[in-house]
């Protein structure tokens, strides 16, 4: 059976354009002032990559992305290492590090270990923010186009479930990197990410998260929803606006009933059935 | 009293040299305007004009002289006593069957832009533009609470339009605050921020 995608194929390469940032910068410093001080100057973007996932973590809860910051912080231990700044075990100065057979092996063994974890996370779609999968699965029922797009948020509906139910749901949501919660006394809001957007989103440089695309559950159970241009304009078709909010407000119900059945793996499942690539 | 009368009554009785003119109104049987304007120290037209004003309003009489064959008016006080009554529910826009049963959705690119709430649940103001080319602007218009969530439960371009009526039920506002949604209604309507959907014949 072939799935009909309904949003446009992704072209965004801001998630890999980040740590590939890196590497340009490591050369410029290298031919500028010497490998030693290129190195360092690696060690410390890769630290700050480190502490980006690290927030993240903290962010959202998700256990996975600390395998990126454990990452870096082996890979900065062994870059200031290279850079001859360490000392090995006789205590004196190393000339290149790669001459010694043991930093060779701990390196290499450290790359290979989190080389494999980290792609097999990335395979199995646990570093992977949902909001393309959530966006396909709103559009799903929505045959009719025409437009009607507009800024006005739009009331779905009500659901039956205490502030603590929700709650819990906006953690399980972060988790999974499905949606980012923003929670006030009154309302818990649940911003759409896609993949390689997190980065705008989580560090604020994406502006107010109420001008993203998000589904807001007041502390009464009312339901709204808000697309925002961009995210609608990511659509091949100009599809019913209306049925589009309505369809983005009922797949979170679904979502959230599952949740509350004890049965989110099937929410995961869902997503993952899509099959949008990794990379998007 | 309507309110264009209350008006001129008001801006008349605002000047600074009301209460001197009354006062020789009051004082004196007959007066012209040339007379108020040397008693008084004021310019000829300025006194004309202010007489002529109360004429109109009947407050004054006037009369037509003749002195070396220039005709010239003397006026005469009739009230002794001035009331401004405004009834101010005359200008109350009771909802009619009309007003509420009028189908209505928010109109496709009406370039409107929509503040919401902190709390989610309203919409606190909407930005507009009047005008055309470089006479273009901004116009910002904001919201009561009920308003607000009037707004924020209209239904989208293209979506099945909704009876103002319906809407506000939804939106859980009472119908004692019907004339200030209908107020905003026309005025968005003026707008071309929404639009009124004529029932299809069944």
């Amino acid at each position: 059976m072939t799935l009909v995608r309904k949003l446009k194929p992704d072209r965004n390469i801001t998630g890999a354009l980040v740590p590939l940032s890196m590497l340009p910068i490591f050369g410029l410093t290298s031919l500028i002032f010497g490998i030693p001080t290129g190195i360092l100057t690696l060690a410390v973007m890769i630290g700050l990559f480190g502490v980006f996932y690290l927030y993240v973590f903290i962010r959202t809860r998700n256990v996975f992305v600390l395998v990126i910051s454990a990452d870096c912080v082996f890979l900065i231990f062994m870059l200031v290492m290279a850079s001859g700044t360490f000392t090995n075990a006789a205590w004196n100065y190393m000339e290149d590090p790669f001459d010694s057979a043991e930093f060779a092996l701990a390196y290499f063994s450290g790359l290979a270990f989190f080389g494999f974890v980290i792609i097999f996370l990335f395979l199995t779609r646990r570093l992977k923010w949902r909001g393309r999968e959530i966006f396909e699965l709103a559009a799903e029922p929505v045959e009719e186009t025409g437009n009607g797009y507009t800024s006005r948020p739009r009331p779905v509906g009500k659901v039956d479930y205490s502030p603590q139910q929700m709650h819990a749901f906006a953690r399980f949501c972060s988790r999974h990197l499905i949606a980012l919660p923003y929670i006030t006394s009154k309302n818990l809001t649940l911003v759409l990410v896609k993949n390689s957007e997190e980065f705008g989103r989580l560090l604020g440089l994406s502006g107010d998260y109420r001008d993203a695309t998000w589904v807001n559950f007041d502390m009464d159970g009312e339901v709204s929803v808000h697309i925002s241009q961009k995210d609608y304009l990511d659509y091949r078709e100009p599809l019913a606006f209306d049925q589009l909010c309505t369809s983005l407000g009922q797949v979170f119900s679904d979502f959230f009933d599952l949740y509350d059945k004890g049965e989110g793996v099937r929410v995961i499942d869902r997503m993952d059935d899509l099959k949008i690539s990794v990379f998007s | 009293m309507d309110f264009h009368t209350a008006a001129k009554y008001a801006s008349l009785l605002s000047k600074d040299y009301a209460e001197d003119i009354f006062k020789l109104l009051v004082n004196y049987h007959a007066i012209s305007a040339s007379e108020v304007a040397t008693r008084l120290n004021l310019h000829i037209k300025t006194a004309q004009d202010f007489l002529e004003a109360l004429a109109q309003l009947d407050v004054l009489s006037k009369e037509e002289a003749l002195e070396k064959k220039r005709p010239y008016y003397r006026y005469t006080l009739e009230q002794t006593r001035l009331v401004i009554d405004i009834d101010l529910m005359q200008v109350k826009q009771e909802p009619s069957q009309k007003n509420l049963t009028l189908r209505v959705r928010e109109k496709e690119n009406a370039g409107a832009r929509f503040s919401v709430a902190r709390s989610d649940d309203y919409i606190t103001n909407v930005a507009i533009w009047t005008g055309i080319g470089r006479e273009r602007e901004e116009r910002k218009i904001k919201l009561t609470a009920p308003q607000g969530r009037f707004l924020f439960h209209l239904p989208f371009p293209k979506a099945e339009p909704l009876t103002v009526d319906e809407i506000m039920q939804k939106a859980g506002i009472a119908e004692s605050l019907a004339p200030e949604i209908i107020d905003l209604v026309q005025l968005l309507e003026k707008y071309n921020v929404i639009e009124a959907v004529p029932e299809e014949p069944i």
